[in-house]
């Protein structure tokens, strides 16, 4: 009998610990998955250039330098108004911007195959007239990498140490506010890192 | 005008109402007044009146465009046709709370005119329960949650609109059935705990309580259809279930529901199983509750979730952590004095309706880790983890093939003995009988044979046929199908549209074709044996919306069908929404759904072919049928006029504690 008296607790337990788990659910963000990555290394990755696709990129790579890693795409307006500020940084903090192309339309049922010809065109238009921070770009065709980092949007930019870890992430738009405010302290903090 | 506040303002009688609900009768049988103790269906009454005339000012607001109104401003728009502002005043969070409100003090009143023939102190202690639980949500609603909130001074010139996705017939419907269901459990809560606080639970508790579960779950059922049935027409994608955390919300009360009826059914019959059937009354509501709290929070992402701030989500949670704690509370404490000493043999009905409850509270178990799983592992710092359908169909795959099989045998068996060894001969015949049809018909069929298939095909056969047989046996017995008692049709008619859902689902499942082609006006192309024929692609006008229909043909042997696939851009909230066409019938369902022009001039349509998918809604309908005709036996009124002559004894041993 002690038993089955027992047994008419468990439910109350049970919903005891639910209950824990859902107010401190109420407080976190539950479309906060990237911070997971946050101070992890950026996961393995091998992607081509989007302007030659004979060469190929992995995660060493992106190690050795602080690092900007920017999401964008030609279809993105923001992304384009914020190229001429990451120009600047690179010219004048000597920061290493790399791109991650994300590129739209890729749905190979749909959309058939991506027309590379045309994409790089449209790149390269944009670069000139926008201004190229970039030292190269990623092709991201199957949004794999962008799906392992957690991007949620264009633009979006990572902050990588020296070491390949992700020490930021920052989603929208890099002005010179974000800037000062956000990142300015961090990437300087992280130059001086062994 | 005024008419807002006037709204409010009959929600905040509301909640003074339902605080005399509370505690008044229970007052009166404290102080054995006979009069303070009856006060319980008058305070209902007026609750319900005062909670309709509320949600009769919010639907007013809405018709006459009233968007000083915040959430009419959010949620209306003056394009809208007037059954889509009046749809809309449960599209939102605020308004459809208050369809909740109202719901619940309907289920409340219902309850307090149709309990008349229940022991006084009964009646006056479900009562306060539903006064106690009403406290919680009256308060939510006229403090944190009001849909009468002005945007005064600065109100806009129009509306936001109704999102588009709940412009649909299918969403006029579904939340009232829906939340029929949900809020219908209250009532069979409310049974519970007054079964709880006077240690009294019979055959007779289990029997007022049958009709109240039955309803709320029949419309539960169709709730649950009716939405998939939406979501399957509506966002384009061909699917009719998703496992998205709010489907599973409103799926965990309906499992336990399902086992609830059940085990209400021994209960009733046997006496035996009364601690559980409490414990199962209560979950059925607990889950509802916790499936308000799911969608309301903001904890989980989905879409249907509202969108809302942790206060609203605190409230809600303190709210179902008093609701819940406090009956788990008296569960724990009380259940042990509900004890039965009834013996049966292991190849009983009861070990059968005993196994049934097994299966559906694994059910609900593996919906409900599946559901919090993620939410459990990120805020233990676990990182995050998703679980799928993949999850969901695998573990459901495992469970319904030896339910099915129990449930094809279950009913044949006997009450407290064996009575099945017997037939052991006659089942193993049907059982082969079963495979071998299944396999004959997907052969002739001639789209293959899939091993999961056949196995669904012939669970739902087997149970089509044990089901064929009882209906049979039934008919021998009384020799009339008229005269065959109603609640053995509602559960004849429950296990055929169980069969038939099977079917369905296992037939979509693994024979659904699916084609992204690009057409030109002109093109054909073929799917599974039907030619479809793009016509043309027209400009379309509707009052609050500009599109796109494409006109196809369908012509499959000698028959030619007509086919619109629509894609609306809703210029409120710069939305496009893809409405697919669909040719149904019973074998099969022909889906298109248009998509972008391409360059070339050529359109993008995607087409899915989905065989025998009408036949999981038609299982569905039967299944929410088989409730309403259970409600219909006449015992649940026969037993009303015997009960008039126990009811004074009840109260006179109440009366000398």
């Amino acid at each position: 009998m002690q038993l089955r008296k027992i047994a008419f607790i468990l439910p109350l337990l049970t919903f005891a610990i639910v209950s824990v788990y859902l107010y401190s659910a109420l407080y976190s963000d539950p479309r906060a998955k990237e911070s997971s990555l946050l101070n992890r290394t950026v996961p393995d990755f091998q992607l081509n250039d989007l302007m030659d696709p004979t060469r190929q990129y992995k995660v060493k790579d992106l190690k050795g330098e602080v690092t900007l890693l920017n999401i964008w795409g030609v279809w993105c307006t923001t992304c384009k108004a914020e190229l001429g500020f990451l120009t600047k940084l690179k010219e004048e903090l000597g920061l290493r911007i790399i791109g991650i192309y994300y590129p739209l339309d890729v749905d190979p049922d749909l959309d058939g195959p991506l027309d590379l010809a045309k994409l790089t065109n449209n790149v390269d238009k944009t670069l000139k007239a926008y201004g190229n921070p970039y030292q190269f770009n990623m092709l991201d065709i199957e949004h794999q990498l962008s799906f392992d980092l957690g991007v949620t949007g264009a633009p979006e930019t990572f902050v990588i140490d020296k070491h390949g870890v992700v020490r930021a992430h920052h989603m929208g738009d890099i002005n010179p506010r974000v800037w000062q405010i956000k990142l300015a302290a961090l990437v300087q903090q992280l130059k001086e890192e062994e | 005008m005024m008419i807002p506040e006037l709204g409010h303002i009959f929600l905040v009688i509301g909640f003074a109402l339902s605080l005399l609900l509370a505690v008044v009768p229970l007052v009166g049988l404290r102080m054995q007044d006979a009069q303070l103790t009856q006060t319980g269906p008058l305070f209902a009454t007026l609750l319900f009146a005062v909670t309709l005339l509320s949600f009769l000012c919010l639907t007013y607001a809405f018709l006459t465009d009233d968007f000083s109104v915040l959430y009419v401003a959010n949620n209306s728009n003056s394009q809208l046709p007037y059954y889509y502002k009046i749809t809309a005043v449960w599209g939102g969070h605020e308004g459809s709370f208050l369809l909740w409100l109202l719901i619940l003090s309907g289920w409340t009143v219902a309850f307090s005119w149709l309990s008349d023939h229940l022991p006084a102190d009964y009646r006056a202690r479900i009562l306060a329960v539903l006064g106690w639980v009403s406290i919680g949500f009256y308060l939510f609603i006229t403090i944190l949650s009001s849909p009468f909130e002005r945007t005064l001074p600065y109100f806009p010139v129009d509306g936001a609109d109704l999102n588009p996705l709940l412009q649909d017939p299918g969403m006029i419907i579904h939340p009232p059935l829906l939340y029929m269901g949900y809020v219908g459990f209250a009532v069979v809560f409310a049974f519970a705990m007054a079964a709880l606080m006077t240690g009294r639970l019979d055959a007779s508790w289990a029997k007022w309580s049958r009709p109240w579960t039955l309803a709320a779950w029949a419309f539960l059922t169709l709730g649950i259809t009716i939405g998939s049935w939406w979501a399957y027409n509506e966002l384009g994608w061909g699917g009719w279930w998703f496992w998205d955390p709010v489907e599973n919300a409103s799926f965990m009360p309906w499992l336990v529901g399902t086992a609830l009826l059940h085990s209400l059914a021994v209960t009733d019959q046997r006496g035996a199983f009364k601690a559980w059937t409490v414990l199962l009354a209560i979950s059925a509501f607990s889950l509802s509750l916790l499936g308000t709290f799911l969608v309301r929070s903001g904890v989980i992402v989905s879409v249907h979730a509202f969108a809302t701030d942790p206060g609203r989500g605190l409230f809600i949670l303190v709210l179902l952590a008093l609701v819940i704690g406090i009956s788990l509370t008296y569960f724990a404490a009380r259940a042990d004095n509900l004890r039965h000493t009834t013996k049966f043999h292991f190849l009983s009905r009861e070990v059968a309706l005993w196994l049934n409850n097994v299966f559906f509270s694994a059910a609900t178990l593996i919906v409900l880790l599946g559901t919090l799983m993620p939410l459990f592992y990120k805020e233990s710092g676990l990182g995050t983890i998703s679980i799928g359908e993949p999850f969901f169909n695998e573990m459901f795959t495992y469970l319904v093939v030896p339910f099915a099989i129990l449930l094809g045998i279950g009913p044949l068996m006997r009450w407290k003995k064996n009575g099945i060894s017997k037939k052991t001969a006659m089942l193993l015949l049907v059982a082969v009988a079963s495979v071998v049809l299944s396999y004959a018909w997907l052969l002739l069929r001639g789209q293959g044979i899939e091993g999961l298939a056949l196995l669904g095909v012939s669970l739902a056969v087997w149970v089509f046929a044990l089901t064929g047989f009882q209906l049979f046996r039934f008919f021998q017995q009384t020799g009339s199908l008229v005269k065959i008692k109603r609640s053995h049709w509602a559960m004849l008619v429950g296990h055929f549209g169980f069969a038939a859902a099977v079917l369905g689902i296992s037939m979509t499942m693994n024979y659904s074709d699916e084609r992204d082609v690009r057409m030109l006006v002109g093109d054909v192309v073929n799917i599974q044996g039907i030619d479809l024929k793009l016509n043309a692609v027209r400009d379309l006008n509707g009052p609050n919306y500009s599109g796109l229909v494409a006109d196809i043909t369908a012509i499959q042997g000698n028959a030619k069908y007509s086919i619109l696939a629509e894609k609306r851009f809703y210029k409120a909230r710069g939305m496009i929404m893809t409405e697919a066409g669909v040719h149904a019938n019973l074998a099969r369902d022909v889906y298109v759904a248009l998509g972008e022009q391409l360059d070339s001039g050529s359109w993008v349509l995607r087409i899915y072919y989905k065989p025998l998918i009408r036949w999981i809604w038609l299982g569905g309908i039967l299944i929410a049928l088989a409730g309403f005709i259970a409600i219909l036996d006449p015992r649940y009124r026969r037993w009303k006029v015997k009960s008039r002559a126990t009811v004074s004894t009840v109260e006179a041993e109440h009366a000398t504690p």
